[in-house]
């Protein structure tokens, strides 16, 4: 981690990541943009992630741009990099598998749907 | 083959004229959660490092193409995860193809009987028969029958008398469209558990979503989805290219156009334990997040 910036230097990008650094990589382009760019699906995801651990009573949110904060109802949270990182994280908040082929969290998702 | 460093776990007898033969030894490093496929071959890390500072020192002829031989139980999956995530050999190597021979004479027995050699033809890009020559009447034709019963998208070539055409054997992937060359019909009966699922989604995708979904269900099923491969529509000018063997993905492309005039997902997971309702029942639930509804395309029965 860098002492000045507190970021990590992350020297693999997650698989779901990838496209961003490929996009950055290969046009060459404005650096700013990619930033907003990568923010911006940071966030996006940060939101669809919500949406399906609400169901094990955990929220997520992004974090300053290069995290992301998984908590529970009880205040304890952890910070992670990643989707790779996430998953475990909130498996051990949940205290619980997650596991997206579970009729419940089908039930859940599609009510949350429904009720928009 | 030539240009080709081929990297061997045991010397064979028949010298290899002209190509770099490297013997590297199986150490293997558990990380994570200790789960099999996400450990890092250490052999294979020094030996490739090896051949790339070689390659820039000038003594050896630049490189085209490594080839790793393993041992006849090797799982790829721990070879594409070194490959994938070490931080030089992510940059410099690219896989291509994974290859699988399978033994005209006694493939059959081993795919009834071991799971492993069922889960190696479900990583494989390209399967080669040997022993065509020797093997009954009819067996190849069956063991044809039975791979795309495994994995409808492996490319199965022959080589009697241990001969193959290195640049059809090569051959870059085609666009991931089932291979449905077998003489036989696919058999899907030989195989407990495996799954073989082609979908489709009646609208583009949601790339965050779609990746939100699949890596949960890599997180919590990994060792169950023995490999997914296919185009995926994300709504963008081509369509995202996916590849998996069990919990490790090769870095999807995003590319800039389809291959052919048919723009929709193509996608085969082949699972084990995991049935095709279960992964539409799934899709169907996250059908709000990623936008587009799953449709089945495809699927072996189960037995």
């Amino acid at each position: 981690m860098c002492v000045l910036c507190g970021r990590d230097f992350v020297a693999q990008a997650h698989w779901t990541d990838r496209h961003l650094e490929d996009r950055a990589r290969s046009s060459g382009g404005d650096p700013l943009e990619y930033q907003r760019d990568r923010r911006r699906e940071r966030v996006r995801r940060a939101v669809i992630v919500d949406k399906v651990l609400r169901h094990y009573g955990l929220r997520v949110q992004e974090w300053s741009g290069s995290k992301y904060l998984v908590r529970d109802g009880k205040g304890r949270s952890e910070l992670v990099q990643d989707l790779g990182s996430l998953w475990p994280a909130a498996e051990r908040l949940a205290g619980r598998p997650l596991d997206p082929l579970d009729p419940a969290l089908h039930e859940a998702l599609l009510r949350g749907g429904r009720d928009g | 083959m030539k240009n080709t460093a081929v990297l061997v776990n045991e010397f064979g007898k028949v010298g290899l004229d002209h190509h770099l033969l490297r013997r590297a030894d199986e150490r293997t490093v558990l990380l994570g959660h200790g789960c099999v496929c996400c450990t890092t071959r250490e052999d294979l890390v020094g030996a490739l490092l090896e051949l790339l500072d070689e390659e820039d020192r000038g003594s050896i002829q630049p490189l085209d193409r490594v080839v790793i031989e393993t041992t006849g139980l090797a799982d790829p999956a721990p070879i594409l995860f070194t490959v994938f995530s070490h931080p030089v050999l992510q940059h410099h190597y690219y896989v291509d193809l994974v290859i699988s021979t399978v033994d005209a004479m006694n493939g059959e027995q081993h795919l009834d009987r071991n799971s492993e050699s069922s889960k190696q033809i479900a990583a494989s890009d390209v399967v080669v028969l040997t022993k065509t020559d020797v093997a009954e009447v009819g067996a190849a034709g069956r063991l044809y029958g039975k791979i795309h019963g495994i994995n409808p998208y492996a490319r199965v070539i022959e080589a009697p008398f241990g001969e193959v055409d290195s640049a059809k054997l090569l051959r870059p992937p085609a666009s991931p469209t089932p291979a449905r060359e077998s003489p036989v019909p696919v058999d899907s009966q030989h195989v407990s558990r495996t799954h073989s699922t082609s979908l489709t989604f009646d609208g583009p995708v949601d790339w965050a979503a779609f990746g939100t979904w699949f890596s949960m269900l890599l997180h919590a099923r990994g060792e169950e989805v023995l490999r997914v491969k296919g185009l995926l529509d994300a709504g963008g000018e081509g369509p995202v290219l996916l590849n998996g063997v069990q919990h490790v993905m090769h870095p999807p492309e995003h590319l800039e156009e389809w291959p052919n005039e048919d723009h929709s997902t193509r996608l085969v997971f082949i699972t084990r334990g995991i049935r095709s309702e279960d992964l539409l029942a799934s899709l169907e639930a996250f059908r709000n997040l990623i936008g587009a509804g799953p449709r089945l395309v495809e699927a072996e029965a189960p037995v």
